[in-house]
């Protein structure tokens, strides 16, 4: 159903449908006829709006191009004109802020525009120097001006001309003076169309500052050189190619000693010098002559240098050099003082070697002194060990065994007072001796590997009485430590520390103990003494000083700490001292590392037995008093043997059993009511032993406990005791 | 502060509380305007309206009733459905037309002009302005109120929507001022910083078969006679269907276009009489030709449609009044979800009308509207 047609029921008969056709045909003639009437307002409201909604729609659209070009050209415009305007103004400011002159002609010749300082100058014709000027006039204008100053024979046409002529330069730059002696520089440049732009500079101050500069140079440079010449220490005599004075400086006057009358500009060498050899050794005559020849040489010459005496005392040395023109230079340097500080110096030095060898001799003979000294000292000491000790021993023993016999009271205090004087005088030498051997460089140590319990078990016991009695303790740390050192002198180190540890404490105690550190093998000294101040503590290992003078010559001349410091020394130990006042000392003994073998036992309690006594005995020695027991003790190992010391028999018999080895012999010193106790001792020793050698020692003579102890195997030795009886008796125990 | 450029809120007519729910919603910012499509479910919308006046004062709250709405989730019904315009961005002044009847077209020209001019003077460096109008869909005088205002747009771009009464054509209203209004028209000027687009889609396209009206009473934009016979049955019989079985969804489907100035305009037919007259969305009249119009892809156009909005970057909200066959024809032809789809994907929000306004012309069957885009900050 297409078109027109289906406006039409085809169902209809025709005369209905004509009759619809017609009603159409009316409803759209009246339509096109009438438009719109007033029924129909609002569908004509509709149709209007539908129309103009289309006409509206194009010519927007039109409207809004033709706005949006015009917008863009208004903006254009509007940036252009502010482009040009800030550009113009841009030019303008710049213009006036150059301080030259500045001008520009079009490519027409006609100034465009100029600043305020353009033809500043020329004040006569500045005014006339506006925009719209020709070039060829304003070059007039400039020609005439009053300001300029032609040069000679210049008319302001001819110097117009000239200046029309340069124009026709593409650049070019000239300088004009004007009156007043001012100048102006002129440059020139033409402009890519064709114009040209004219910079005017005032240069007056530029070639002022030059002219003056130039000047002052000069002059600074005559004062610089007059003041170089005055302030040197050397004479300056300048001549010119023809060999005559043109200069020199006042030192030079003094050091020629010239008439200052003579001495003046175009004095020739030749006169110069011939005043000069008056005056100097007849020998300098002819270095004189040679600087006369070397001037008059021809040719470039080589330095000369020589040196003259004048008045024969003034030492001058000469020095000539030429100068670029063929001048030269001859200066004068007095060295007066140095040639006589040369003399003095070697005048010095041949005394000085006089005493040398003066001094070298005496030496000499001191040193043989010295030795001769040293060799005597090294006999002193072997004598007196043998010699004094020895016999002092004896002393000793006698004095113990007058102590049984019945003797009156003051009898006994000097007997007393004896024995101390022996024990102490005992002690000293053995220091002494000690020193002296460590001193004499001929002593021999044996270092071997030491262990350190036993050593440090004996000297327990050993310090233990004497601690005790002071109310302190004394403790040793156990230790399986084996060092390498003298086993003698080790022990006589030790001894020292913990006697003088013990000797200086008051309160509390002394510990000993025995330390591996990074360094090795240590053993340690601390008391609880007064301590040590510091500035004591170098002087305390020197002889004869005591911290304490308190101590009894008995207790020694504090020898000790000497004998630890050079033992120490002589072994390859060191000793080391801290120390805090009123808390106590710490000696240190660095023993080096710690030794892998176990030593020969005993080795270490018999250095240096005699000959006439077998080595390595061991000896029980019991002894109630003290002294009695040390004296026989220090007699027994005198001999080399090693001695087990006790002082009751209970004990000795305890000490054997701990051991666990029978002695060789036995020594048992019986004071009067002892004797059971000795005997019961030893009829104990021979049932576990069986029978030893054995000796009573006893100041009783009675028949019957000769008997008796002749029966129990203890026959008596009599005191006060016979050494060589006593000497006999050990050298056959070995025997036995 | 919410970034949105314009506020969506909505609440059911069920919701005791909607007023609550829709004032929260628009909450968070100072709002210079809002428009609710309220359904006609709702049994007495001036309590809602005046509610809300209240608590969104100093807003104006303008307003209509719908024949559905379209909300977040695109076609909806039973809704009450808000948009709120930020004073961040937006000015407007509200007209009000309150007696169609009595309308002097010289006077709604010069207010209209005044509330532009007044615009210009509060906010003279915002440049995009609209006008939107709502009108009564039942009065028929909407091509006289378009046609009477538009020399007053100026520059600025009318569109809006007849007021709707869901499928019963009983009574619609606008709101303002808490007031819902009869026989009326509500008409808001709006001055933004924000770009705005305003835009009519539409998908028919003439067929070969034309008719004349031979009968016609305009005044009531009732047909009485087409090619001389009774204009139902004849309307049936160029359709080849029976007289009987003419529903909505037939109009939907099968509008008639006029042709004026070039182009063709649809004239939507809005039901039939019992006397057998066409009783039309629009301005109607004795002796127009009428051609049947055929349907093109809907959902096709629609997409073409939006997407070419989004050209130079997304809208940040659509507001669309949609005509009521339009929906009726999504629903016939079963395309109400895949419509409802690109409504929502890009946040259209409106009602279902009885008819639209663009610029000068009353227009029917068309999706008409604004879209709102993101300030442009320098």
């Amino acid at each position: 159903m297409s078109g027109v047609r289906g406006l039409l029921d085809p169902a209809d008969p025709p005369a209905r449908q004509t009759e619809k056709l017609l009603s159409i045909v009316e409803v759209l003639m009246r339509r096109v006829e009438h438009g719109t009437d007033l029924s129909g307002a609002a569908y004509a409201q509709f149709e209007r709006a539908a129309m103009l909604e289309e006409q509206v729609r194009v010519r927007t659209q039109e409207l809004e191009l033709a706005l949006a070009l015009l917008n863009d050209s208004n903006a254009q415009l509007a940036s252009a004109n502010r482009a040009t305007e800030a550009a113009r103004r841009n030019l303008t400011d710049a213009l006036e802020t150059v301080q030259e002159g500045f001008g520009l002609f079009g490519p027409d010749e006609v100034l465009v525009l100029c600043n305020s300082r353009f033809g500043e100058q020329l004040r006569d014709i500045q005014p006339a120097l506006v925009p719209g000027l020709s070039f060829p006039d304003y070059v007039e204008l400039a020609s005439l001006s009053d300001a300029l100053v032609l040069p000679d024979g210049v008319t302001p046409q001819d110097w117009a001309i000239q200046r029309l002529r340069r124009h026709q330069d593409r650049s070019t730059v000239f300088t004009v003076a004007l009156r007043g002696d001012r100048w102006l520089q002129v440059s020139e440049h033409r402009t890519g169309d064709g114009g040209t732009v004219i910079l005017q500079t005032d240069i007056t101050d530029i070639l002022r500052a030059e002219r003056e500069a130039r000047g002052r140079l000069l002059d600074d440079q005559a004062r610089m050189v007059r003041a170089t010449l005055d302030h040197i220490s050397q004479g300056v005599c300048i001549f010119d190619a023809g060999a005559r004075l043109i200069g020199w400086n006042q030192r030079a006057e003094e050091l020629l000693a010239v008439n200052r009358q003579r001495f003046r500009a175009g004095l020739s060498l030749g006169a110069l010098l011939e005043r000069l050899a008056e005056r100097v050794q007849p020998i300098e005559v002819t270095r004189l002559r040679a600087l006369r020849d070397w001037a008059s040489q021809p040719g470039a010459r080589a330095s000369l240098r020589f040196a003259i005496t004048r008045d024969g005392d003034v030492a001058l040395d000469a020095f000539a050099q030429e100068m670029p023109d063929r001048g030269f230079v001859v200066s004068f340097t007095d060295v007066t003082t140095e040639r006589r500080a040369i003399a003095a110096l070697s005048r010095a030095n041949e005394t000085l070697e006089a005493r040398v060898s003066a001094r070298t001799l005496e030496l000499g003979e001191a040193l043989g002194q010295a030795k001769r000294a040293n060799a005597a000292r090294a006999r002193f000491v072997a004598a007196a060990s043998h010699d004094l000790l020895q016999p002092l021993s004896a002393a000793k023993l006698f004095l113990a065994s007058m102590e049984d016999e019945a003797l009156t009271d003051r009898a006994l205090e000097a007997l007393d007072k004896t024995r101390s004087a022996l024990v102490s005088v005992e002690t000293i030498l053995d220091a002494l001796l000690d020193i002296s051997r460590l001193e004499s460089g001929r002593l021999t140590v044996r270092p071997e590997p030491v262990p350190l319990a036993p050593l440090l078990a004996r000297l327990a016991e050993e310090f233990a009485p004497m601690a005790t009695a002071k109310g302190l303790t004394l403790r040793l740390r156990a230790t399986q430590a084996v060092v390498v050192s003298d086993p003698t002198w080790l022990r006589r180190i030790l001894q020292n520390l913990i006697g003088n540890a013990l000797r200086y404490t008051l309160t509390g105690g002394v510990l000993v103990g025995v330390r591996m550190g990074s360094g090795g093998l240590r053993v340690e000294v601390a008391d609880t003494g007064p301590g040590i101040a510091e500035t004591d503590r170098e002087a305390i290992f020197r002889e004869f000083h005591r911290v304490n003078a308190r101590a009894s010559a008995s207790e020694g001349m504090g020898l000790g700490l000497a004998i630890v410091e050079r033992a120490s020394a002589v072994l390859g130990h060191t000793v080391t001292l801290e120390s805090r006042l009123g808390r106590g000392s710490r000696f240190v003994l660095h023993l080096g590392p710690a030794a892998d073998a176990a030593p020969t036992p005993d080795r270490a309690i018999a250095p240096d037995p005699p000959r006439e006594l077998p080595s390595d005995l061991i000896g029980l020695l019991v002894a109630r008093d003290a002294d009695m027991r040390r004296a026989l003790a220090h007699l027994l190992e005198g001999w080399g043997v090693s001695v087990l010391d006790t002082p009751d028999t209970t004990e000795a018999l305890a000490l054997i059993d701990e051991i666990g080895l029978a002695p060789d012999f036995v020594l048992i010193d019986a004071r009067p009511g002892d004797e059971e106790d000795a005997l019961r001792l030893m009829r104990d020793l021979t049932a576990r032993h069986g029978p030893l050698p054995a000796r009573l020692l006893s100041a009783t003579r009675a028949e019957a406990l000769r008997l008796r102890a002749l029966r129990a195997g203890v026959p008596l030795l009599y005191k006060p005791v016979d050494t060589t009886l006593l000497q006999r008796f050990i050298a056959a125990s070995r025997n036995r | 502060m919410r970034d949105e450029v314009v506020l969506r809120a909505e609440a059911s007519v069920a919701d005791l509380d909607a007023a609550d729910v829709l004032r929260r919603g628009l909450s968070g910012e100072a709002l210079a305007l809002v428009v609710v499509f309220v359904s006609p479910q709702l049994r007495n919308p001036a309590v809602l309206l005046t509610r809300l006046s209240r608590a969104l004062a100093p807003a104006q709250v303008i307003g209509c009733t719908t024949a559905g709405e379209i909300g977040f989730l695109g076609y909806a019904e039973g809704l009450v459905v808000a948009l709120g315009f930020p004073a961040r961005h937006f000015r407007a002044e509200v007209l009000v037309i309150p007696d169609l009847g009595a309308l002097d077209a010289q006077s709604a020209i010069g207010a209209l002009i005044r509330a532009r001019g007044a615009l210009a003077r509060k906010c003279p460096g915002w440049e995009h302005e609209f006008v939107f109008l709502m009108v009564d869909g039942l009065s028929a005088k909407e091509d006289e109120l378009a046609s009477a205002l538009a020399p007053g747009l100026g520059r600025a771009p009318l569109f809006g929507g007849s007021a709707a009464d869901g499928a019963r054509f009983l009574e619609t209203f606008v709101f303002h001022a808490g007031l819902a209004l009869r026989n009326a028209a509500v008409i808001a000027a709006v001055r933004s910083e924000c770009p705005v687009r305003a835009f009519k889609v539409d998908h028919f396209r003439p067929t070969e078969t034309r008719m004349v009206v031979t009968g016609a009473d305009p005044a009531r934009r009732r047909v009485h006679t087409i090619n001389a016979e009774p204009a139902a049955r004849e309307y049936a019989r160029l359709l080849g269907k029976d007289p009987g079985q003419l529903t909505p969804f037939t109009f939907a489907a099968h509008p008639v276009v006029v042709r004026v100035g070039g182009h063709h305009h649809v004239r939507s037919i809005r039901q039939v009489d019992e006397n057998g007259d066409l009783i039309f969305y629009s301005a109607i009249d004795e002796g127009l030709v009428l051609t049947l119009a055929e349907a093109g892809d809907m959902v096709a156009h629609l997409s073409d449609a939006l997407d070419a909005l989004s050209a130079d970057g997304p809208p940040a909200a659509i507001l669309a009044c949609d005509c009521v066959l339009r929906r009726m024809e999504a629903q016939e032809k079963q395309l109400t979800g895949q419509v409802s789809a690109l409504l929502r994907a890009h946040r259209v929000t409106g009602f279902s009308t009885y008819g639209e306004q663009w610029n000068a012309m009353h227009v029917n069957q068309t999706l008409t509207g604004v879209a709102f885009y993101p300030p442009k900050r320098p």
